[in-house]
Parts: structure tokens; C-alpha cells; sequence
């Protein structure tokens, strides 16, 4: 008897211990750690990265990305362009707000409408930018008609979130907040938020999609990498993103925790300045020249072959990414298949920069970030290294994403080093923002700092823009990819991964490219 | 005594304008805060128009004004980032800070001044010797660090108590606090110890060294001669005189635990002030910023006049000067 009696007493104690901790934590509950959370319980406010994560479990999108970023339908069930300048999209039926009211064209066009009135620093309006006006047709066609032929327009409304028209025009941040507003038709009705703190939402049974297995799910903001690794292994989240690379290898030999990899769509550039002049001169020799060495195709040449990748990849980034030969991944919409990877050769480096008339190489600054990327600013010191063994004394500054944009925007720069994210799965994003010259008219090379220019390359994005046809513009911007990376515009670095990490055996976590992770796309294990 | 309260209120008010300049500047220096805030797909002219929403087109000098005018109507403005007035903002989060502070407190002055009269009381006891060890890493050892040992001691390897975060929270007072329930106090343990730690290390040095002191002075040896208990001798006499520097250092401490807990907010995860005004200050949403130094000011300046009244109830020689 004894034994027993002794048993019960543990389990009684183990019991007592597991209601004091677990409080009402049940089996279909859904507890995440996640480094970022929204700003808003309102959709439109921001385009923050982790403002979209957390809100798509609340409110669906008009079209929606699959872990590839390439489209599916979301609340469109199709989308045709009906002529140069309108698209066509099809409303899905039957599909069901938080509060019982089914879902018209009129509430998207509402959405659309509702954007600039209530967006904010981080504006919405880059995804309707392209948008003339809309047009209700029927309860379930909406009309969108463009400023411009606007081919890219359905990749915008990956992040058009749908909210009732019954909130009405006057709903602002607080309304959302305090859950009054945030009423949407996702896989989630909104429960509770505050800001930085926890999400808390409740599975929605009406929901039109896939039924959910998750009857809650807590989304919990833990930007500190530590204390979301302790929070996974002392059981209080059951899943945490972004773990970082140093944690990576212990975790792998973790029994009690499963890993799962991802590619991102987060590539590291080295951009060189190709204006005529540099805000801080090169020094060759200690003295300060007058010339832009930069300018010089071989010179940026020479810059890309010191560069070794797979030295980057498996010993900086841990064996976290993959060597980069474009902006973008190549199987993306307008990606080049045809650029071959970049090789590594510092002998012919030296000897080009010999050719370019600088044996002894030249000084130079180089900034970077060293809070925005995991391993930007590792990168960033091992890059001046590997320059160093062609003869250039490149002086790495790694600073904080605070100091670093303004600068840049400032033009402050000679050769810098940030990440860039194809975040909408397309080229014309990423390559009309990055390598298009800067012109504030037609809305193109906003992120040129660098001053390249180069007239072929900006005819074929323009024209890229323009035409309807997806198979004709996708030969477009491969064009467009392989002119530019050749031209060496920006030299792409390496591609970056992310991991997350969850309780083993509780889940599969769907390896998406954007990062996200999403209470209905995870699926138990059991 | 008025008058006293009005000095200090004219030195609040110099302090805050002060300090409200230096932000701006600050801000100003760094660049435009739409730089940060901005989505890096946006075009040159949504930019501009933000820059005129937002009026960081205009000079510095009159941004400032127009801050100081809605300052003078009791607008402390709306956060750049959530779009909410600061001062709703910031008081959300000071409970979880405040009652954060006043267990990091507590736990340093019930254990840290017991335990350093004992170590001046018998100084060369080996207990003593052991209290004045631990002291030392209480304040030599960094508080992330102590942070992250007790997350893997306590939350990892044991599982006892939880790895951070704030738990359910109650409504006590007004005001939403965790230490209603046990499981709002087993979230509180950790952090409240960890941010205990230095103050402890403090307060025990503090009451040592009054101690160590106080004990040789004549009225100890008269009152012993009198006849008084050793407990009694150490309980009035001695505490009373050692209490003048410990208050000061409370007073100053209380203030700076409850400004800039953020190092324990961070590893613990606390949703407390702390971990507010750090990620203000990446964004550079400067209203955040302002209005939270404005708080600080004013907390140490109030947190200052109740010490120096406390001085005039402990020390009556104080008091008398003050009168006179």
C-alpha cells in the first residue's frame, strides 16, 4: 500500500504544481513567442511586417500569398483584367464577418476607400497607389480602375485587408484596440490586445476556410531573443520564430524541440555609390582623391569577386542562408534563371583593380545595420575583411537602424550594406525601387541612393509596368535582373534563413518565405 | 513649508523644460524621424506629405512652440507609432513598472537592512563575512546577466516558476496588478528578485557601515549601561540613527528603479514603462520620449520631497533647523 500512497501524494503535489503554473492553459490553446507584434488592431494603419502577421488571423485579404509568395485566392475567389486600365475581381459568397454580417463587394471597396483617411507613418497607401477608383457592380463584382495599366495590382492586395463597412468612416486606432471595430472574417475573432503586449483571439466557427484545429491562439511579443528561447524551454510558449543562429545547433541536438528551416526573402546588398562625386572621398595612399573609383565597372567587379560567399554562409551566418547572385530568389516572378553564381577570385580582383589604375588598392567607409537582420552586422565585418585580402582598406561601421536610415536617406553613404525583402514575390518592387533612376514623378528608384542609371535597364522596367501580359513582362524584368546584376547596380551578398522552433512532436510549422507564422497554417502533429 | 513646496515645484518645471529642449534636439540631430518610421517601399511624395502631416517640415524652434502650447492646454500629444495620447499610453504600462518596483524595493529593504546591522553587529562573525560576499555580487554582477541565470536555474532546468512575462492581472485599486493571484505572483518573483539584487547589495553596505559606527558611540554604551536589552538597543537607538543615509539612498534608488528597470523589463519580458520608452527610442517617436522624461522628472522631484519630509520626522534636530 505504501508505494502507492506515496505516488498519489506526488501526483497530488505535480498537480498542484501544474494548476499553479498552467493556470487555464488547455491542449487546443495555441501559445506563440513571437520577436514583433502589430502596432494597431487596425488593419490599414501600418505595414509593418509584424502588423500584418498578426492581423491576417483576424481579418483575410482580397488575394492571399502562399509560402512561396505567389498568389492564391483569398477573399477574390478571381481576378481578370477587363481592359487596359480595370481589373475585375470576384467576391467570394457566403463568407461570414465576427458579427454574423456576410461580406459584399461594398465592404471592399470600403477598405479600399478607407486607407488613405486612416493609415499611418507606415502608410497603407503604397498597396492603392495604383488605384483610380472603384466600382460596386454587383453584390459580388467590384471593378478597380487604375491610374495606369497596372499589372502588379493583385500582388498589391496581398496586404488589403477587408473590413465591414458598418464600422463606419470615423473608426480610428482606439475603436480597433479596445475590439469594438476589429471585426474581420478570418480563422480568428479578436479577444484582447495591448500595445507590445499579448494578442489573445478565439477560433471564429463561422469561418469560410478550413476548419481550425487551434480553439485559442496567444500571440505573445518577446523581442528579446534569450528571453523567447527560455520562454520555449521552460513550456510557457509553445513555438518561437526567429531563433537565432547561435541557438540553432544546441537546439538541433534538443530532444524535447523541434526546428524547422525556412528561406527567406531577405537578401543582404552591398550597394556602391556611382555618383559623380562621393560624400567622403576614397584616400589612396592616405590622401584624399577626387575621382569615384566606384564608377568603374572593374573596380565593381573586383569588389564582387573578393567576396566568398560560401565562407559568408557557413561560417558567419552559421550555415544559415545561401550564397545570393540577384536581388530577389530566382523563382520569383521576373527572376533570373540565367545568372550564374557569383565566383570567388581574389587574383583576378587584385588585378582588376590594377587595370582600374589602383594597385594599392584605395580607403573607404562602408556602413551598415546591425539591428535590423540576423548577422547584418557580422556580414558586414567579414566583408571588409575579405576586401582587405584584395588590397582595399574598406573601415566597417555597423550601426543601429535608428542612425543608419536617416543617413542613407540623407545620401551620408559611399558604400553601404542593408537587406532588402521581395516581399511581394515580384521584380518590379524590388527592381523599380532599387536600380530604376530616381524619379519622385513617375514613383520609381525611390530607394536609388546609389545614382545608377542606366537607360536600357529603365525601358524595360517601364515598360515591364506596363504590360498586361504576364508572360511577356516576366521576360521583361528577367531581362531587367540580368542587365542591372551584371551592371553590378548592387552586388547581392548572401540570402538569409530563418528557424523557428516548438515544443517536439506538438506541431508542423509550413516554412514561409515572408516569415510569418500563422496560427491556421500550423497543424498538430497528433 | 509651502513655500518649500513651491520651490521644488519652480525647480520641476526648469528641469522639464530643459529636458523637453534636449529631446528635441536630440531627435532633431539623429535625422527625420519619418526616415525610421517610413515604409522602405514608399515613394518621394509620400514622404513629403507624412513630413507635412506630421510638421517636421517646419524649423525646429517652432515645433518645439507648438509642442510647449498643447504641453500648456495639457496635450501632451499622440504617439507617432500607435497613433494614442502618450500620457493613456505610458500610464498603461506603470503599474506593471510600479508594482515591479515597489517588490524589487521591499524585498532589498526587509532583507538588505536586517541583514547588514547584523553584519555590523558582529563584524567578524563568518555569517557576517558571507552577508558582505553576497553583497558584492549583488552589486558587481550585471543585472542581465544574474537575469538570465535565474531564467535557466529557476524557469528552464526546475520548471518552479515562469521564464517571464507578466501573468493574470486583477484589478486592485484602480489599477490592473498581478499580485492579486498566485499566478500573477509566480510571474512576479523572478524579475522583482533580480532587480532586488543591487539595491540589496547597497542597503547592506549602507547598514553596515551606520552600524559599525553608530555601535562605538557613547549613547549605545548608555544605553546598554542603562540597562537596555540588546534588541532594544539595536532596534531604536541604532536604526534610527543609521536611517538618514538609507532613505536618501531609497529615495534616489525607488526613483531610478521605477525610471529605468528596462535591463530586468527586457530579459524578464515585463510590459512595463521601461521596455516602452527603449522601443520609443528606435523609432524616435518623440512625443513617447518627451512625455516619459517629463514623468521621470517629476517622480524624482516628488520622491525627493518625501524623503526630505521623512528626514524631519526621523531626525527632530532637522526639523528645529527648518524652523528656525
Amino acid at each position: 500500500m505504501k508505494p502507492i500512497v506515496k505516488q498519489s501524494k506526488h501526483l497530488a503535489l505535480a498537480g498542484l504544481i501544474a494548476a499553479m503554473l498552467g493556470g487555464t492553459v488547455s491542449a487546443q490553446t495555441l501559445t506563440m513567442g513571437v520577436r514583433a507584434g502589430p502596432d494597431s488592431m487596425d488593419p490599414h494603419w501600418s505595414t509593418l511586417g509584424g502588423q500584418a502577421e498578426a492581423l491576417r488571423h483576424v481579418f483575410d485579404t482580397v488575394v492571399m500569398a502562399d509560402d512561396k509568395l505567389q498568389l492564391k485566392p483569398g477573399l477574390a475567389v478571381s481576378w481578370k483584367p477587363v481592359d487596359e486600365t480595370t481589373w475585375e475581381f470576384k467576391i467570394r459568397q457566403g463568407v461570414k464577418f465576427h458579427d454574423g454580417a456576410e461580406l459584399t463587394a461594398e465592404d471592399v471597396k470600403f477598405s479600399i476607400d478607407r486607407i488613405p483617411v486612416v493609415t499611418g507613418p507606415m502608410s497603407m497607401t503604397i498597396y492603392t497607389k495604383q488605384v483610380r477608383d472603384t466600382r460596386v457592380v454587383d453584390k459580388y463584382t467590384l471593378h478597380v480602375r487604375t491610374k495606369a495599366a497596372a499589372p502588379t495590382l493583385p500582388n498589391d492586395f496581398i496586404r488589403l485587408f477587408v473590413v465591414p463597412k458598418s464600422i463606419g468612416m470615423e473608426a480610428r486606432n482606439e475603436q480597433f484596440n479596445s475590439g469594438k471595430a476589429a471585426i474581420g472574417t478570418g480563422p480568428y475573432r479578436f479577444v484582447s490586445w495591448a500595445p507590445k503586449g499579448d494578442m489573445v483571439m478565439k477560433r471564429f466557427d463561422g469561418y469560410w476556410g478550413e476548419k481550425q484545429h487551434w480553439e485559442q491562439v496567444i500571440r505573445k511579443e518577446i523581442p528579446s531573443d534569450p528571453a523567447r528561447m527560455a520562454a520555449l524551454k521552460s513550456g510557457q510558449v509553445d513555438l518561437v520564430n526567429y531563433v537565432p543562429a547561435t541557438d540553432y545547433a544546441s537546439l538541433q541536438r534538443d530532444k524535447s524541440v523541434d526546428t524547422f528551416i525556412a528561406d527567406t526573402v531577405y537578401i543582404l546588398n552591398i550597394t556602391p555609390n556611382v555618383k559623380e562625386t562621393l560624400p567622403k572621398p576614397v584616400k589612396v595612399d592616405g590622401k584624399e582623391i577626387a575621382a569615384n573609383p566606384l564608377r568603374d565597372a572593374r573596380v565593381r567587379e573586383a569588389m564582387d569577386l573578393a567576396i566568398d560567399r560560401r565562407t559568408l554562409v557557413r561560417i558567419v551566418l552559421e550555415g544559415l542562408g545561401r550564397p545570393a547572385n540577384q536581388l530577389m530568389p530566382a523563382n520569383f516572378f521576373g527572376g533570373s534563371k540565367n545568372l550564374p553564381e557569383r565566383p570567388f577570385d581574389v587574383n583576378k580582383a587584385k588585378q582588376l583593380l590594377t587595370e582600374a589604375g589602383y594597385p594599392k588598392g584605395f580607403e573607404i567607409d562602408f556602413f551598415c545595420t546591425n539591428n535590423r537582420l540576423p548577422g547584418d552586422s557580422a556580414v558586414c565585418e567579414a566583408l571588409s575583411q575579405m576586401w582587405a585580402r584584395a588590397g582595399l582598406k574598406v573601415n566597417a561601421n555597423a550601426l543601429n537602424g535608428t542612425v543608419f536610415f536617416p543617413a542613407q536617406q540623407k545620401g551620408e553613404y559611399s558604400l553601404w550594406m542593408s537587406g532588402w525583402g521581395t516581399l511581394t514575390g515580384e521584380a518590379s518592387y524590388t527592381y523599380g525601387s532599387l536600380v530604376h533612376t530616381a524619379d519622385a514623378t513617375m514613383g520609381l528608384g525611390a530607394f536609388n541612393k546609389q545614382g545608377y542609371s542606366n537607360p536600357a535597364v529603365d525601358k524595360l522596367l517601364e515598360e515591364g509596368s506596363r504590360t498586361m501580359d504576364d508572360n511577356k513582362r516576366r521576360a521583361l524584368f528577367e531581362k531587367a535582373s540580368e542587365l542591372s546584376m551584371t551592371d553590378r547596380a548592387l552586388i547581392p551578398t548572401v540570402q538569409l534563413q530563418t528557424i523557428w522552433a516548438s515544443k517536439a512532436g506538438m506541431m508542423t510549422i509550413p516554412a514561409r518565405m515572408d516569415q510569418e507564422t500563422l496560427a491556421y497554417e500550423i497543424k498538430p502533429k497528433r | 513649508m509651502i513655500g518649500f513646496f513651491i520651490q521644488r515645484l519652480l525647480q520641476a518645471v526648469l528641469v522639464v523644460v530643459a529636458m523637453s529642449m534636449l529631446v528635441f534636439v536630440g531627435v532633431y540631430a539623429i535625422g527625420n524621424p519619418i526616415d525610421v518610421m517610413i515604409d522602405p517601399a514608399s515613394s518621394q511624395a509620400l514622404r513629403e506629405s507624412l513630413i507635412q502631416r506630421y510638421g517636421f517640415d517646419r524649423p525646429l524652434y517652432a515645433q518645439y512652440f507648438i509642442f510647449m502650447g498643447n504641453l500648456l492646454h495639457g496635450d501632451m500629444g499622440e504617439s507617432f507609432i500607435y497613433r494614442l495620447p502618450v500620457f493613456g499610453l505610458i500610464f498603461s504600462r506603470l503599474p506593471a513598472t510600479l508594482e515591479l518596483a515597489i517588490s524589487a524595493m521591499l524585498i532589498a529593504t526587509l532583507l538588505g537592512i536586517p541583514l547588514g546591522i547584523w553584519a555590523g553587529y558582529k563584524p567578524d562573525a563568518v555569517s557576517s563575512k558571507v552577508i558582505m560576499g553576497v553583497s558584492v555580487l549583488g552589486f558587481s554582477v550585471p543585472t542581465f546577466w544574474v537575469g538570465l541565470l535565474l531564467i535557466m536555474g529557476f524557469a528552464v532546468e526546475l520548471r518552479w516558476l515562469p521564464s517571464g512575462g507578466r501573468g493574470p492581472v486583477t484589478e486592485l485599486l484602480g489599477m490592473k496588478l498581478s499580485i492579486g493571484s498566485w499566478e500573477g505572483l509566480s510571474h512576479l518573483v523572478l524579475p522583482a528578485f533580480n532587480l532586488a539584487l543591487f539595491k540589496l547589495g547597497l542597503l547592506i553596505r549602507l547598514a553596515r557601515a551606520g552600524t559599525v559606527e553608530v555601535m562605538s558611540s557613547d549613547y549605545v554604551r548608555f544605553a546598554r549601561a542603562q540597562g537596555l536589552s540588546e534588541s532594544k538597543v539595536l532596534g531604536l537607538h541604532v536604526l534610527k540613527n543609521i536611517s538618514i543615509p538609507i532613505v536618501t539612498v531609497f529615495g534616489l534608488e525607488f526613483g531610478s528603479t521605477l525610471a529605468f528597470a528596462v535591463v530586468t523589463e527586457t530579459v524578464f519580458n515585463w510590459p512595463g514603462m521601461g521596455k516602452l520608452i527603449i522601443d520609443s527610442i528606435t523609432v524616435l517617436d518623440r512625443p513617447v520620449m518627451v512625455a516619459y522624461l517629463v514623468l521621470v522628472v517629476v517622480l524624482f522631484v516628488l520622491i525627493n520631497f518625501v524623503v526630505d519630509l521623512i528626514y524631519g520626522q526621523l531626525d527632530p534636530r532637522i526639523r528645529i533647523k527648518a524652523a528656525q
